[in-house]
């Protein structure tokens, strides 16, 4: 069965995958929209690896279906091989190969014309920044390089959809703004790119879509901002007081507005905040007319705070 | 074309190790090591009065069984971590990813494997033509040598690929390619004196044993070589061991095609039991 969804490049629906008693995923299910920078972002052994092996049709799911650019894979598993580039989160290099011989050999088993695969190999290689190692062995590479190098792999069959699984990891902070920018780049040739990282930070940097997974489910999904937004209720409040904490905490809570209270310590309080304007100010008068000793009191912007919101939604799930 | 390119990045990837460069060199070593000694003892020993031809004869005797060994437990190094080399080195998702096939990965690693093993066979060529110089061989005879060499290695170095595929580790299944290669070369032998220890057998029962013995076909190319008895044909060892070890190859290399590429695609993912529960989704 195909199923046609507008502007939706990947759709998983009901997927799960069972390791004997281990449930890797649950009833997942993830719509990424056509060009996204797509974050998956949990911790570890949340499912991510799970999901992107089975986007890449290395995992048969236990239940459940993925469509790529509409077509069903079980039902076209050609389109795995033409639509989708997967890089896994380890190198998987052949270290006695140059550059140049690596990517030709995986220009060979994806099927490009031996005529093409010079100019591929060479047009990759630019992309990537690596045209002057073009000859080096792929064991003097950086691991910066290396990473490099595999997402050269991934995009040698020019696919639409490309997995990357952990690409950051264990990268020194040069070659993270360099695949940063070479992401971007994708972006702009119209790939869809599905990324997942246990670094938050750098997702909320590069990603246009977020999803947050734990335990092998989806705990929320969607546009950053959004996400952000709708988990923090838009806004935090920095609240900064002389003393009397616990007063301030327990007029805090008796707020409808206030959905959540992340951190209180020492005289200073983060608080999530749900409403608008007028709500806020009536927070804040609540706050002076008991005469509690406010001394500061800022909503922050809900940039920058994807961090926190996963911190606080995964400790919650792993509480629960 | 995906075969093509599977075996040039082999062969690249093989014959830049120093390994393979002092693997043909020792070969090369240790049979003409062998060839000299040989001929040295029987100089000595015989000198002035040696038959020269029988001389040639007894030297490609010694390096045909010599090479027959050496091809039985090298080709196995060459394949029998092929596959399972690939998933230690954690490429062989990517391969996965690609349109090779499983009959072009499998094909394109057992001739990778084997193009190394032809190679020891090609440089003892050298060697092996001395033997004419003493005469005493005939070229047939080395021919048909030749074809137990190449059928052996062929059949050793499918099996080996065999294992590679089921085995998970790469010294394992090293370990288990020898391990059977020598029960298979000894196990006639083992079984002949357990039959003969139990009971008076016929010559024709442990006669059947030998068919598909890699050294019995060897010595069956030489003059006055046995055969195999059926009904009131004469049907020599190394045809028979050839045709047998012909089918148990491509048995060995289907086997090997199954198992290597378990497409998950190909099986059909069971529906859900349970609605999915709606996850929180922004739009």
């Amino acid at each position: 069965m195909t199923q046609t969804v507008t502007q939706t490049m990947v759709k998983v629906r009901n997927v799960s995958k069972r390791y004997r008693k281990v449930n890797a995923l649950a009833d997942f299910d993830l719509d990424v929209p056509k060009g996204a920078i797509y974050g998956l972002i949990g911790p570890n052994v949340a499912g991510k690896t799970t999901l992107l092996r089975i986007l890449a049709a290395l995992l048969q799911p236990s239940t459940g279906q993925v469509w790529i650019d509409s077509e069903e894979i079980h039902a076209s598993p050609s389109v795995i091989q033409r639509k989708v580039g997967y890089m896994p989160d380890f190198f998987g290099v052949y270290p006695d190969l140059t550059s140049a011989e690596y990517l030709e050999f995986y220009a060979g088993i994806h099927g490009i014309p031996h005529k093409k695969q010079a100019q591929t190999v060479t047009d990759l290689l630019e992309l990537v920044d690596l045209s002057a190692k073009r000859d080096a062995l792929v064991e003097t590479l950086s691991r910066g390089m290396k990473q490099r190098l595999c997402l050269a792999r991934a995009l040698v069959h020019d696919p639409e959809v490309l997995l990357l699984d952990e690409p950051a990891s264990g990268l020194d902070p040069r070659a993270r703004v360099e695949l940063r920018e070479l992401l971007r780049t994708l972006q702009g040739m119209g790939k869809t790119v599905i990324i997942s990282s246990h670094i938050l930070l750098e997702l909320a940097e590069m990603c246009t879509d977020v999803a947050i997974v734990q335990g092998g489910r989806l705990v929320v999904a969607g546009n950053v901002e959004q996400v952000s937004r709708r988990l923090s209720g838009g806004r935090q409040l920095e609240i900064r007081v002389l003393d009397r904490v616990p007063e301030v905490v327990a007029a805090l809570k008796e707020q409808p507005t206030i959905s959540n209270i992340i951190n209180h310590e020492d005289t200073l309080i983060l608080a999530d905040f749900v409403g608008d304007d007028t709500a806020l100010h009536h927070t804040l008068v609540t706050l002076i007319t008991r005469g509690l000793p406010v001394i500061s009191f800022a909503p922050r912007s809900s940039g920058g705070r994807l961090e926190e919101v996963f911190m606080s939604i995964t400790e919650g799930n792993s509480q629960s | 074309m995906t075969f093509l390119a599977l075996l040039t990045k082999e062969l690249r990837l093989r014959l830049r190790r120093e390994r393979t460069i002092w693997v043909v060199i020792a070969y090369i070593f240790l049979m003409g090591l062998l060839g000299w000694f040989y001929i040295s003892r029987a100089s000595m020993s015989n000198y002035g009065g040696y038959d020269i031809g029988q001389l040639g004869k007894q030297l490609y005797y010694l390096l045909s069984v010599v090479q027959l060994f050496l091809i039985l437990f090298i080709t196995p190094a060459f394949t029998a971590t092929s596959v399972n080399g690939e998933k230690e080195r954690q490429t062989f998702d990517l391969l996965l990813c690609s349109k090779l096939s499983a009959f072009s990965l499998v094909s394109g690693k057992l001739v990778a494997g084997l193009v190394n093993a032809f190679l020891l066979i090609a440089a003892s060529i050298p060697l092996f033509s001395l033997v004419f110089f003493f005469g005493g061989v005939a070229p047939s005879q080395v021919l048909l040598g030749s074809l137990v060499f190449i059928i052996t290695a062929i059949m050793v170095g499918t099996f080996g690929l065999l294992c590679s595929t089921f085995l998970a580790r790469p010294a394992v299944s090293t370990a288990v390619t020898y391990l059977l290669s020598v029960l298979w070369v000894i196990a006639p032998v083992v079984v002949t004196y357990i039959i003969l220890a139990v009971r008076n057998s016929n010559g024709s029962t442990q006669e059947s044993l030998y068919v598909w013995n890699p050294v019995v076909a060897l010595l069956s190319t030489y003059p006055d070589g046995s055969s195999f008895v059926v009904g009131s044909q004469h049907i020599p060892i190394w045809l028979t061991y050839s045709l047998i070890s012909i089918v148990a190859t491509i048995v060995f290399f289907f086997v090997s095609v199954y198992v290597v590429k378990p497409n998950p695609r190909l099986r059909s993912p069971r529906q859900p039991r349970t609605k999915a529960t709606q996850p929180l989704t922004v739009s």
